[in-house]
Formats: C-alpha cells, structure tokens, sequence
C-alpha cells in the first residue's frame, strides 16, 4: 500500500463511521453508506480498476469517469439541497408570518 | 363613496422607511382607506413614526422580503373582510389618486386585478432612461416566465378584489414575486387590466428602491422559482 492510499482509506472510513453515528436512524441508511464506502476502498486499493471500465463506457482513463461521476452527483446534490432549503425557507416564513399577523395592532390608540 | 372606503385596505411593504412612511401613509386617510403597515423587520423607527396613527401594524420577526411582506398584509385584509386590496410602496412613489381610478376599473369592467403602469399613456414619470431599459427587459422576462404581457412588470401599484386576493397565494418572497402573481393571473384565468399610474422618484426613493444591478438577483430569483415551484 502507497501512503495515499492509507490516507484515503482512513478518511473514507472515518466519514462512513461518522455517519452512521448521526443518522442509525435506519438499517437502509447503514447499508448505503457502508456499500459507497466499501466500492470507494475498492477503488482506491485498485485505481486501475476505474479505467477499466472507463475504457468500457468509451472514457480514456479512470479519473476522468470519476470525475464526470462526481460533477453529476454532485449536481444533483446542489439541487436537492435547494429544494430543501426552499421548503425550509416556506416553512421558516409561515412561522413568522402567523407570528407577527397573532400580534398585530392598531396604532390609533397609542401615543408616542 | 368616501364613506365605504373602509373595506378598500391599502398594504405598504416596509423594511426601513421610518424617514418617509408616515408622509406617505398620511395621504391614504383622506379618503378613509384602511391601510395595513407590514414592517418586515426594520431596525429602524417605523413602529414609533407610526404611533397615533390609524392603521393596522403588522412586524414581522425576521426580514423576509416585499413577496412575504405582501401576502402577509394580504390575510390580514381578508380577515378584516377586505372588498378590495391595493399593494403601495412605503416610499412616496405612488399616487393616492391612482387608487380611486384603479377601483373603478375593477368595479366597471369586473376586472380581478389592476396592475399600475407608468409607460402607459397618461401616465406621468420622471424614470431615468438606464432604469427604463432595465424595466423594458424585465417586462420580456417576465413574459416569458408567466405568458402575461404587461407594459410595466414591477409596479408596486396593483389593485385587486377580495376573491382575487384569496388566491394569490406568493411564496416567492423577494421581488420575483411579481412574476408570481402575473403567473397566479394566468393560471386562475383572472380579469386583468392596466391603469396608468404617475411614479415620482425622489431622491430618496432613487436611493432607497431597487437599483439596476439588483434586477440580476431578481433573475435569478424568478429563475429558481420556475425550477422549483
């Protein structure tokens, strides 16, 4: 083993326990992490692995398909982070709209 | 008429306009219109120009944007049994004696919505020429987004009547809420109609309102709304 691969395998393993200590919440939660985690350690042990099946979906070399991969997944991801993020934006909104229309006043009685 | 002016509820949107909204809102009680105040979290003094003053006062907790601003001081109206409701900006843009001419409107031709326009004909503005490309482009923008063609796509200035408001639902808080209520139009198949309206920027008004640059935000506002809604 090559010291970056030590490094990354560390880091991919830690990242997979750290998230399965925040989100146990489920069995199928667990099971995806540890299968992404186990095909990352795959690919790292054996990087040329990727190019082999880069060169099978008509990709020149591996870290480009990882690449691509990666821009797409990661795509996605901005996406569903903005649509949550908007939910909680509507959410965040009612509460304050039914907030301030409970305390509304009329000012007509009130001097300065 | 003046005498049932009071279930014609005006909204102004406001986030820091202690120096202006009183004057402005002052010129609202001549003909007896009940006004809503949505005070979107100003750090100002808003509150306490306003004391004394007939109207109903609203504060949001956190700053939210004119969108939320509006459709807050929207269910308020309905609640207090609003026949009609008029959207004004808190800075002194607009004309008092464009509301009258928009109820009118709304009550002869049974029309749903009024928006206010300051390039049509009859209309009185003193818009600079930069702020005119910007508003011309927004328009096409805006057309594009919502399949209505208005001549002025963000005026402050609009007129509706109850069952109009009740289903404008805004969700989209900042300013593309304007596309928004064009596409509500659109979609619920409303009666819709423009009126010229007379625009005076001040000083402070040029200083305080939307620049130029803030309709890229706008853009890209409206553009997520047609993702995501």
């Amino acid at each position: 083993m090559i010291p970056i691969q030590i490094v990354l395998i560390s880091a991919v393993v830690f990242i997979a326990f750290y998230m399965y200590l925040r989100l146990r919440s489920s069995l199928l939660d667990a099971v995806l992490i540890f299968l992404f985690c186990g095909v990352a350690v795959f690919f790292i042990l054996f990087p040329d692995m990727t190019t082999k099946i880069a060169q099978w979906m008509g990709v020149k070399r591996g870290i480009n398909l990882v690449f691509y991969s990666i821009t797409v997944f990661f795509f996605f991801l901005i996406l569903k982070l903005y649509s949550r993020m908007r939910r909680l934006e509507n959410k965040f909104t009612e509460m304050i709209r039914e907030n301030s229309l409970n305390k509304a006043e009329e000012l007509s009685d009130k001097k300065s | 008429m003046a005498a049932d002016n009071h279930s014609i509820f005006i909204i102004v949107p406001g986030f820091n306009e202690a120096l202006v909204i009183r004057q402005t809102i002052e010129t609202l009680f001549e003909k007896k219109y009940s006004v809503v105040v949505v005070d979107d979290a100003s750090t100002d003094n808003t509150r306490k120009v306003l004391l004394g003053l007939p109207v109903y006062y609203i504060r949001h907790l956190s700053n939210l944007g004119q969108g939320a601003a509006i459709r807050t001081g929207m269910q308020l109206a309905l609640k207090k049994n609003a026949e009609y409701i008029v959207t004004f900006d808190a800075d002194g843009q607009h004309d008092v004696k464009d509301i009258e001419k928009m109820i009118a409107i709304l009550q002869q031709e049974k029309a749903d919505i009024i928006f206010g326009s300051r390039f049509l004909e009859g209309a009185a503005t003193n818009v600079h020429r930069s702020r005119k490309i910007v508003l011309k482009t927004a328009r096409l923008i805006n057309y594009l987004a919502s399949g209505i063609l208005l001549s002025d796509a963000n005026n402050g200035l609009r007129a509706m009547t109850r069952e109009a408001a009740l289903k404008m639902q805004i969700t989209e808080n900042r300013s593309s809420h304007n596309a928004q209520v064009q596409n509500l139009v659109k979609k619920y198949n409303l009666k819709y109609a423009e009126c010229p309206v007379n625009i005076s920027y001040s000083d402070y008004s040029k200083k305080k309102g939307l620049r130029n640059i803030n309709s890229i935000r706008i853009l890209y506002d409206l553009i997520l709304y047609k993702i995501f809604r």
